[in-house]
């Protein structure tokens, strides 16, 4: 059995009975491996579909949770249960429950560093003072704003008004989180949130090639929000001061907010100051100010002009992935795409009204992004097998386009692979309207493809 | 990936039901064992297989049964048309199979321990009907046809579930309006199966409640006893625990007594 992965995190589904003698089964050898090279930031199990569990079949699970979260520093964690069921796994793990409890995976997906849907309104209520200000402050730190229940009868008489709530939280417990720095992109900014105390650790825990590929399309402004670093070592300012100069040969800036330096060399911040770092004390300073903000490059990711353009490497295996593309489109629709045209230039997107977009990006020993323009309409024919059901929900139709250009970046890795190129993908991204994309995009040279199925016209476009 | 026209395609292959059997299963009908044995014998593969089931641990016979007249006079009429039914499901299942990690041998036991464990569920509930112990007989038919749709699209069907958590009877659905259940019910119309068998099948997917109280009852013990058997190592390593989707609200007013039978502890 292998995770489901949608905006950066990993959810197994078993389905029916999970005991000691079956749960073995659902995990082979090759599942565990693929399992180690997932690239979330959260790993869960769903009880949605499980009728039955023991302590023994559930350990199972838990114990490559453990794993992975040792390893790959990531927040894990059991989902989608009922009351019976949180029970039964507060009654098993008592003394020794350090993973988290998120009573369905929406829920999860406020905590998850990730997901990107922010400024949730949202219902808390655990009996337990600790756990209650720790998901708090969590969903704080991800851009929510929970209203606390502090009594149960708060909470019971707060719920009657359930719908005035993005979602109801109860029956969920913090585990250890992550150690993941967290990343959150707040307009055309990236933030990463540090906290504690900074060492060598920081290498591991930072998503370097998240990073990068943040370069490569375009991002030009990063800020580290560094309100509860306490301090930091040498190790912590080489790993910060080299960030800082690769990030100058894009032409981006990296900010530090909120950092005292109290119990920290005053020496570390001006070394850090020489490799370009720049620190301020509030990220007001940053955000709020629309001059500075263009300076720093965050006001647009398109003001600074991308200069990168398409490698021959590139171009030679653009057939792969219009082939991706096409062999998608054909096993989701069942209808036959066809090429139209190609040719080498800026993007032009024509009747921009009514559009849509979504884009992926892929790094490694080549690296560029692949971006879909569809019309809605479209968009949502060629999503139908993910959909489901007829939907005009614009955020189910963006979901259903992530998950669609997701699978043509699976497919194109497949087929580079095939001829030793190695890629990897990176989440994929999604545009409401075709001008938010020209926004980040609109001085790209790439190779642009006018594709149709079904009489139904759809853009794709090649770029770095 | 599958279309209409392959659901056409496939349906048309779909054998009926061989002379011999369907006299032997008139015989069944009316009673008479000693009869539909005799005529079984004119069938070697349907003797051998015949054997081969009621000679398997879950039936629980010390020695080995080898004669038809004893087999069908110890299985009794009800299981003895599930038996043959079993039979007549094994000329559509694949001599290979490509999608799902299964062989003939670990399908006969798919069918053997659903067989006996239906049988069970109906002693319990108090049902004695040859058509109702026979519609289990046809669930296994899902998985048949789930390999022959999809085993040209292995790497697609990956591919698409790698991003979504879909099932092998949503993607059908969603693709060609039919799901695997529906098909099950024509080949159930095909071999002349009577309308309860299809039925319970269809409200067995768990997602077509039926209407009808005491068929959607059984539907749901159905529906139970297949991820109940599904959820067994051998058919998890099979690649089936997953093949369609688990519903465990439509389930939930039967599992306590499910539970209790099948002598499932926590």
């Amino acid at each position: 059995m292998r995770a489901i992965v949608k905006d950066g995190i990993g959810i197994f589904y078993p389905q029916g009975f999970l005991d000691g003698n079956n749960a073995p089964s659902y995990l082979t050898i090759e599942d565990i491996n693929a399992t180690e090279h997932l690239k979330v930031d959260m790993l869960l199990v769903s009880l949605k579909k499980v009728i039955f569990f023991n302590l023994n079949g559930l350990d199972v699970f838990v114990k490559l949770l453990l794993r992975m979260r040792t390893k790959n520093h990531i927040a894990i964690g059991i989902c989608d249960y009922d009351q019976k069921k949180y029970e039964a796994i507060m009654t098993y793990y008592k003394d020794s429950l350090s993973f988290s409890l998120f009573k369905t995976a929406k829920i999860a997906e406020l905590f998850s560093s990730s997901y990107t849907v922010k400024d949730k309104t949202v219902l808390l209520y655990s009996s337990d003072p600790s756990q209650r200000s720790a998901l708090a402050i969590e969903l704080y730190d991800h851009g929510h704003n929970p209203v606390i229940a502090q009594t149960k009868e708060e909470f019971d008489e707060k719920s009657m008004h359930e719908d005035t709530y993005y979602v109801v939280i109860e029956n969920t417990r913090l585990g250890l989180m992550g150690q993941k720095v967290a990343t959150r992109v707040t307009g055309n900014a990236i933030i990463y949130t540090v906290s504690g105390f900074l060492d060598a650790e920081i290498g591991n825990t930072f998503n370097i090639a998240y990073h990068t590929n943040s370069l490569n399309v375009g991002f030009r402004l990063f800020i580290f929000d560094a309100y509860k670093v306490i301090s930091m070592n040498v190790h912590a300012v080489n790993f910060l001061a080299k960030l800082s100069s690769s990030a100058a040969e894009y032409n981006a800036t990296i900010c530090f907010v909120g950092m005292t330096f109290e119990k920290t060399p005053i020496t570390f911040k001006n070394e850090l100051e020489d490799s370009g770092l720049m620190f301020f004390e509030n990220m007001d300073d940053i955000l709020k100010d629309k001059d500075l903000l263009e300076e720093l490059g965050g006001s647009s990711v398109a003001v600074v002009k991308n200069k990168r353009s398409l490698t021959k490497t590139i171009v030679q295996e653009l057939s792969e992935f219009i082939d991706a593309t096409v062999s998608t489109i054909e096993m989701m629709t069942n209808a036959k795409a066809v090429k139209k045209s190609a040719t080498m230039q800026t993007l032009v997107i024509e009747n921009i009204e009514d559009k849509m977009a979504s884009s992926i990006g892929f790094y490694g020993d080549i690296d560029g992004m692949i971006i879909l323009i569809f019309p809605k309409e479209v968009a949502k024919k060629s999503c139908a097998l993910l959909i489901g059901e007829e939907t005009d929900d614009i955020n189910q139709i963006l979901d259903a386009l992530a998950e669609f250009v997701n699978i043509i970046g699976g497919r194109t890795k497949t087929l580079l692979s095939e001829k030793k190129i190695s890629v990897d993908i990176t989440l994929p991204r999604t545009y409401a309207t075709a001008q938010s994309l020209l926004d980040v995009a609109s001085s790209k040279k790439g190779v642009q493809v006018d594709m149709s199925f079904n009489d139904d016209n759809f853009t794709f476009f090649l770029t770095r | 990936m599958v279309t209409p026209e392959d659901i056409k395609e496939y349906v048309k292959k779909i054998p009926p039901t061989p002379a011999i059997l369907n006299q032997t299963i008139l015989y069944v009908n009316a009673g008479d064992l000693s009869k539909a044995a005799k005529t079984a014998e004119e069938d070697l593969a349907l003797k051998a297989y015949l054997k081969t089931l009621v000679n398997r641990p879950i039936y629980g016979f010390r020695n080995e049964i080898t004669e038809l007249p004893q087999i069908f006079s110890i299985l009794g009429a009800n299981a003895a048309k599930q038996s043959l039914y079993n039979y007549l499901l094994t000329l559509l299942s694949p001599k290979k199979w490509v999608l799902f990690k299964m062989n003939q041998h670990l399908f006969c036991d798919l069918q053997a321990d659903l067989s006996r464990n239906w049988h069970n569920i109906l002693v319990h509930l108090g049902v004695d009907d040859k058509d109702i112990e026979s519609a289990i007989t046809l669930l296994p038919s899902s998985i048949i046809i789930c390999e022959a749709l999809f085993k040209d699209n292995i790497e697609n069907v990956q591919l698409l579930r790698s991003a979504k958590n879909l099932d092998y009877n949503t993607i059908l659905k969603r693709l060609t309006k039919l799901d695997l259940f529906d098909i099950s019910k024509y080949i159930s119309k095909v071999w002349q199966m009577p309308e309860s068998v299809g039925t319970i099948l269809l409200a067995s997917s768990g997602i077509k409640p039926s209407a009808d109280e005491d068929l959607n009852k059984l539907a749901k013990w159905m529906h139970l006893l297949l991820f109940y058997q599904l959820s067994k190592p051998q058919f998890i390593e099979a690649g089936l625990n997953d093949f369609v989707e688990f519903n465990t609200d439509y389930v939930m007013d039967i599992y306590e007594d499910f539970m209790k039978l099948m002598e499932v502890q926590s």
